[in-house]
């Protein structure tokens, strides 16, 4: 769905993006993480065809967006860090702008309002002011703005800073039914608890470098399997390489191993079984939650 | 009905119903106190308080709305949800001048409509109509075009603008004054003009004009629009407005293939003076520049190539042409000479040194210290040596002071060459 190649972006003195090449597949959610300085929003303006590269290529749903840079805007949703609400006109009036803006026609536009007012919970404010709202609400109603065209392609940067709680859980949920309708993410964040509520991949951008690119959240029947001994066991990674029916992923020590498996619950009972047959002293055998924060630390450390 | 959406966008913010009620009520007691001054009938006075309250209302309050059309944008940091919507650069132009301007325009209707009833030369009304809206038009476009080009600039204070704008005022009120005499633009009273072979009268090419400095500042709107839009474009639209100003200020002189050169030349020169002044300065972009180049991707080297190449590349062939012929002239007898070629080393060198300040740590201060670089390089320092009497040196700052052509032109070139290398080395500093 996304194709970015080799893309360069510097500012004077400053590469701000360097060789940067990923793809994104269609109706996933991708976090965009990386310290401060790392290039995310920079790279996500490209992306949007805000801002124009040194070189490279950027290509979405089909589109060159560095050729086609307003047929690339009709399909993209983009929220910015700072909204771009326009405080003299309604909710409402800011909606329908949008929409016509988007090329929605104007006897459409007011059931785009209603839809997307509603699946944002802010069919209550739509006769308010943006300057009247709440930081939450104001996120809110500039999400609205950014997918009133229902674009196939989001692009958010800092979507949850500055909410509450309960305002970030409706916005994965937000997220989620996004990606349910088709829609793909990508969302960049400091705030790595909040992706992992809903991201499939990962995206670590490190000084305007890509340094990882992994899944989060494969399906759940591919989830890694943490294997933990009461005592270490020095033939460890041979014993388990031995077991037809896993993938040893990591076995860093000796007394812990991170497996995949690939079967149902019975091939779980299975692979247990032949654990303890191999008279492994095991007191722990589980699935790992998948924890962005870790796969995100360990990324960072890995490469510095 | 489907509306230009940043039209009905204005529209909503400007005309509100307490102001659709307000102005009238205000305009109205305006025009019931020069009623009573003209005798209790609608007689000269309301008329000409009419044709003023257009001309303050129309200029001044109308360009201020054209300019902050586009300069709020950027204070509200909202400019991208436009960038990223699929409206082209002419809707947004022409939504954002006729929809930012509305209530002015409501206002100025008024003021109109009232000095066409205490008008006592009705049948000059058509052509006062034309004047006036065409020249308030004029006016509020350049007010977007300069708020497009401060933007660009990073400049969101629109005082200093405005002083531009009620420069262009001052210099626009005096043809609208004009038009209080009517009997100027009765038919018998007609200026007889010529335009290369051409008679026209006076009144017909100020028409025309007016009608092609609105169309130019409209695409000058348009090609600034696209620009921050991301549309790329190849510069024909500036060199479509360097052949115009050329072909139209060469009606004017003598024609000769002489004079013809010598307006193109200046022309070019001037624009190209003009270009490095508007157009944004990024190092990045002559990087990109040569990255094109060294692909030799014309297309791209054409799209971010400077408004200011262009015009200096036109200006060259005008000024070989002049270097070969005989005509020769002192300026104001002392002892400056027209050597063509080397006022074009000139521009260069002070296109250059007006690009070594803006890569410089204070942008910002780019053109005073240009102006003040070239106080020296004009002014004092040839000056200084002259009152001394070494000529000499005096033409090592001034070629022109030079005695020979030669002379004239390695001066320039020393120049040039000096100040484009301390312009590389910056440049390659800030990239």
């Amino acid at each position: 769905m996304i194709t970015v190649d080799k893309l360069i972006f510097e500012y004077p003195g400053l590469r701000a993006l360097d060789d940067v090449s990923f793809d994104i597949v269609q109706g996933s959610i991708t976090a965009l993480v990386g310290p401060n300085g790392a290039g995310k929003t920079t790279l996500l303006r490209c992306m949007a065809a805000l801002d124009q590269p040194v070189s490279g290529a950027i290509n979405i749903a089909g589109i060159d967006v560095l050729e086609q840079p307003r047929d690339c805007h009709r399909i993209i949703g983009y929220l910015s860090d700072f909204f771009g609400l326009y405080q003299r006109l309604t909710v409402r009036q800011c909606l329908h702008y949008v929409a016509r803006a988007q090329g929605i026609l104007e006897a459409d536009c007011a059931a785009a309002i209603d839809d997307v007012s509603r699946r944002l919970h802010i069919q209550d404010r739509l006769e308010n002011s943006p300057a009247e709202l709440s930081r939450g609400l104001r996120q809110r109603v500039a999400i609205a703005q950014a997918i009133i065209h229902k674009p196939p392609v989001v692009l958010l940067d800092e979507p949850a800073s500055g909410l509450d709680p309960e305002a970030r859980h409706e916005l994965a949920e937000l997220f989620l039914d996004l990606q349910a309708q088709g829609m793909t993410l990508l969302v960049s964040s400091h705030i790595l608890a909040e992706l992992e509520a809903y991201c499939t991949d990962m995206l670590v951008l490190r000084q305007g470098r890509i340094v990882e690119q992994v899944a989060v959240k494969a399906p759940s029947l591919l989830k890694p399997f943490k294997l933990l001994l009461a005592k270490p066991v020095d033939n460890l990674l041979r014993l388990l390489q031995s077991l037809p029916e896993i993938k040893v992923l990591n076995s860093d020590y000796k007394q812990q191993a991170l497996l995949q498996l690939d079967g149902d619950a019975a091939q779980q009972h299975r692979v247990l079984k032949a654990l303890i047959a191999l008279d492994l002293p095991v007191c722990e055998f589980a699935p790992v939650s998948s924890n962005l924060q870790d796969a995100y630390l360990q990324t960072i450390r890995q490469n510095s | 009905m489907n509306l230009n959406p940043e039209f009905e966008r204005q529209l909503i913010l400007e005309c509100s119903q307490a102001r659709l009620i307000g102005a009238p009520v205000v305009l109205g007691a305006v025009f019931t106190f020069t009623y009573f001054l003209d005798d209790y009938r609608l007689g000269n006075i309301t008329a000409q308080a009419a044709l003023t309250l257009f001309m303050l209302i129309t200029l001044l309050w109308g360009t201020r709305q054209s300019l902050d059309s586009i300069v709020e944008e950027y204070r509200d940091r909202t400019w991208d949800t436009q960038r990223l919507s699929a409206l082209g650069p002419w809707q947004m132009a022409w939504g954002k001048l006729l929809g930012s301007t509305s209530m002015a325009w409501y206002c100025a209707g008024i003021c109109l409509l009232v000095h066409a009833l205490a008008t006592d030369n009705p049948a000059a009304l058509p052509l006062l109509f034309f004047y006036a809206i065409g020249t308030a038009l004029l006016v509020q476009s350049a007010g977007l075009l300069l708020g497009l080009l401060a933007v660009q600039r990073g400049q969101l204070k629109t005082g200093s603008i405005l002083i531009l704008v009620v420069v262009g005022f001052i210099v626009f009120m005096p043809s609208l004054t004009d038009l209080t005499d009517t009997a100027n633009y009765l038919p018998d009273n007609l200026q007889i003009s010529s335009w290369y072979n051409l008679t026209v009268n006076a009144q017909t090419l100020h028409q025309i004009s007016l009608i092609c400095a609105l169309f130019w500042c409209m695409m000058g709107n348009y090609r600034l629009l696209a620009q921050d839009l991301g549309l790329r474009n190849l510069p024909w639209a500036w060199l479509g407005f360097t052949l115009f100003l050329i072909v139209y200020l060469g009606g004017f002189i003598p024609s000769s293939s002489y004079s013809f050169s010598l307006a193109a030349f200046t022309v070019c020169s001037l624009l190209t003076y003009s270009g490095v002044l508007v157009e944004r300065h990024e190092p990045m972009r002559v990087k990109r520049l040569l990255g094109y180049w060294l692909q030799a991707n014309w297309r791209r080297v054409g799209e971010e190539l400077p408004l200011s190449v262009l015009s200096f590349a036109l200006s060259l062939p005008f000024a070989i042409f002049l270097s070969f012929q005989e005509q020769r002239f002192a300026w104001l007898d002392i002892s400056l000479h027209a050597y063509p070629l080397a006022i074009a080393l000139l521009v260069l060198r002070d296109c250059a040194i007006y690009l070594f300040f803006c890569y410089g740590k204070n942008p910002q201060r780019a053109f005073s210290l240009s102006l003040l670089s070239a106080a020296l390089l004009y002014g004092i320092l040839p000056g200084l040596f002259g009152a001394i009497g070494m000529t000499g040196v005096s033409a090592l700052f001034f070629p022109l002071w030079a005695g020979s052509v030669f002379t004239a032109l390695a001066c320039s070139a020393l120049q040039c060459a000096l100040i484009l290398h301390l312009l590389n080395t910056r440049w390659r500093q800030s990239v």
